[in-house]
């Protein structure tokens, strides 16, 4: 099977919490998966998601709060408004709205994280590299 | 590190940096200079030449300058400006990385890359209506950049370039021509280009090359005064047997208007226009949009204290430096063209009508005339009147190409 990147997104406060108990029970994580901790979802501009894509991830995965957990108040309806149209954007791409994917925990559910990470690893695994996938490593830029 | 490379060279000499006179009028031109930012061309070129070792000075200028070619036109040396910052930003960024700042994060270079991929099989189509008649395959082509993209990228500011696409494709099919619109078609690849990436530019027109070839493509028409330059004057220096005939609608629309092919009903409106600055400066067409317009029955054109050759540029270029200064040169723009008494900004390109829609959502300091931004090809499509008794047919047209712009 194709190797795949996968990259992980997660806010700071309850999916970070997932994922650090996780860690912390030594539950196992898919070898592919990588990280990325960001304050909040609202972080997330249309152009982390991209760039992710561009520099070879084959799936991303958003982990983030339930909307009324949000600390910070307005994040998750920043964040979903630019989630919305960077799909439409892999959509004309061509790379899909299937390599992204957006999920909520709250902070003890770290089985139910680790879970989600196996199942989308095993989604994008399936179908293979992102056919926007540069042919080589492209240097940070 | 010393920037005195043999290529560096050959950029100063090529680009006649060493017939600057030090008189300044770049610099008293500069629309970023002029709104207080930092830099300077004339000293960017003093430096070039005579001080080579200050790296930092020069690493930060290159990448300030908005290519817009206001002080080319000014210079009484016939230096090249914005083409050396064509040529430094490749080799910078060759020895150095793609160090510009890139507005939005990258987002819209990040794309460009991404379609430099040959497995990508686009989406991009979506937005064509039936009434458009467009073919698969045929001798005509009618490219449409990255508008779809723009769309949705800037959907937060409502901005609509797509029309320019759409109502381009309507005033062809006026023509009876029925172009060629590939599924498939990459990004023109200017900003990449501009920005200094030229093995990915060469990876665009590649692709697009050999995308236009597997559809018998001969002819490509273009609305969008950057894809106009790419195409018709980059592309051909990357393929080898370049063959395609790259037409501005523009002129086509005017040879058809001459004709008497055409005409347009009345609309009473005051409007002033914005020179893109690749479509002005960079490819010499200054009166064809403004002869269009003047087509129209009622419609009154106002100018700009700038404008034609001295207009000033939307603020930005190829998505890299938009900060408080590029927001200054906006700003005075709208001042400008408000200062006319037009209702309507007229412009033929979409990054500046994505760069004025923007400006004008800023915040102003007291209750401003309101404005709209307008396409030039969207009023000419919805003022076209069809004389059912003539069918004008079309002649070839002219390529693309200005002076000094070899890559
Ligand atoms: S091209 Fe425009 S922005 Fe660049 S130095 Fe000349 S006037 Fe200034
Ligand atoms: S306008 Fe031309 S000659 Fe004058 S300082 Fe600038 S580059 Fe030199």
């Amino acid at each position: 099977m194709a190797r795949v990147n996968i990259l992980g997104i997660a806010c700071n406060w309850s999916p970070w919490c997932c994922y650090n108990a996780a860690g912390q029970a030594g539950l196992e994580l898919p070898s592919n998966f990588k990280i990325m901790r960001v304050m909040c979802i609202g972080r997330i501009n249309q152009a982390l998601i991209l760039r992710a894509f561009e520099h070879g991830a084959d799936g991303v995965i958003l982990l983030e709060c339930e909307d009324s957990d949000c600390r910070y108040g307005p994040g998750p309806e920043l964040g979903h408004s630019n989630v919305a149209r960077v799909r439409r954007l892999l959509h004309y791409l061509g790379i899909g709205q299937k390599r992204l994917k957006e999920m909520t925990f709250q902070a003890d559910q770290k089985q139910e994280l680790v879970d989600a990470l196996w199942e989308f690893a095993g989604r994008i695994e399936k179908m293979g590299p992102n056919p926007g996938k540069p042919g080589r490593e492209r240097k940070a830029s | 590190m010393k920037l005195d490379s043999p290529e560096i060279k050959r950029i100063i000499k090529e680009r006649s940096l060493y017939m600057c006179l030090e008189c300044g009028k770049c610099s008293a031109s500069c629309p970023r200079l002029l709104t207080g930012k930092e830099y300077s061309p004339r000293l960017l070129a003093h430096k070039l030449i005579a001080e080579p070792g200050d790296l930092a000075y020069i690493q930060n200028a290159v990448w300030e300058c908005l290519t817009c070619g206001l002080c080319e036109e000014r210079c009484p040396s016939g230096v090249q400006f914005s083409q050396a910052i064509l040529d430094l930003r490749a080799e910078l960024s060759k020895a150095l990385g793609l160090t510009g700042f890139r507005a939005h994060d990258g987002a819209v270079h990040s794309w460009m890359r991404i379609m430099t991929s040959p497995r990508l099989e686009q989406n991009r189509l979506d937005w064509l209506t039936p009434e458009l008649k467009v073919a698969t395959d045929g001798p005509v082509a009618f490219f449409t950049g990255c508008v779809p993209y723009f769309d949705v990228f800037f959907s937060n500011i409502g901005v609509d370039t797509l029309s320019l696409s759409s109502d381009a494709i309507r005033l062809l099919n006026f023509l009876d021509i029925e172009p060629v619109v590939l599924g498939n078609e990459r990004c023109c690849g200017h900003d990449l280009l501009w920005t200094g990436d030229r093995d990915n530019f060469a990876a665009l027109c590649r692709l697009n090359y050999q995308e236009f070839k597997d559809h018998g493509v001969e002819e490509v028409i273009t609305n969008c005064p950057e894809c106009y330059q790419a195409l018709g004057t980059y592309m051909p220096q990357v393929i080898e047997g370049f063959d395609l005939k790259v037409t501005l609608l523009i002129d086509l629309l005017e040879r058809e208007v001459n004709k008497g092919g055409l005409s347009f009903r009345p609309l009473e409106q005051k409007v002033t226009y914005q020179d893109p600055c690749r479509l002005g400066r960079g490819a010499g067409r200054y009166e064809e949009p403004r002869n269009l317009l003047k087509r129209v029955p009622g419609l009154e054109l106002v100018e700009m204290a700038n404008n034609r050759h001295s207009a000033i540029c939307c603020g930005n270029s190829s998505f890299i430096n938009c900060d408080a200064f590029s927001k200054r040169i906006q700003a005075a723009r709208l001042d400008q063209a408000r200062d006319t008494g037009a209702e309507t900004l007229v412009t033929a390109c979409p990054k500046c009508m994505i760069h004025t829609s923007c400006a004008l959502r800023d915040p102003a300091p007291g209750p401003q005339a309101p404005l709209k931004v307008r396409g030039l090809v969207s009023i000419l499509a919805e003022q076209i009147e069809w004389a059912q008794d003539e069918t004008p047919r079309r002649k070839s047209g002219a390529g693309g190409g200005s002076r000094g712009d070899k890559i």
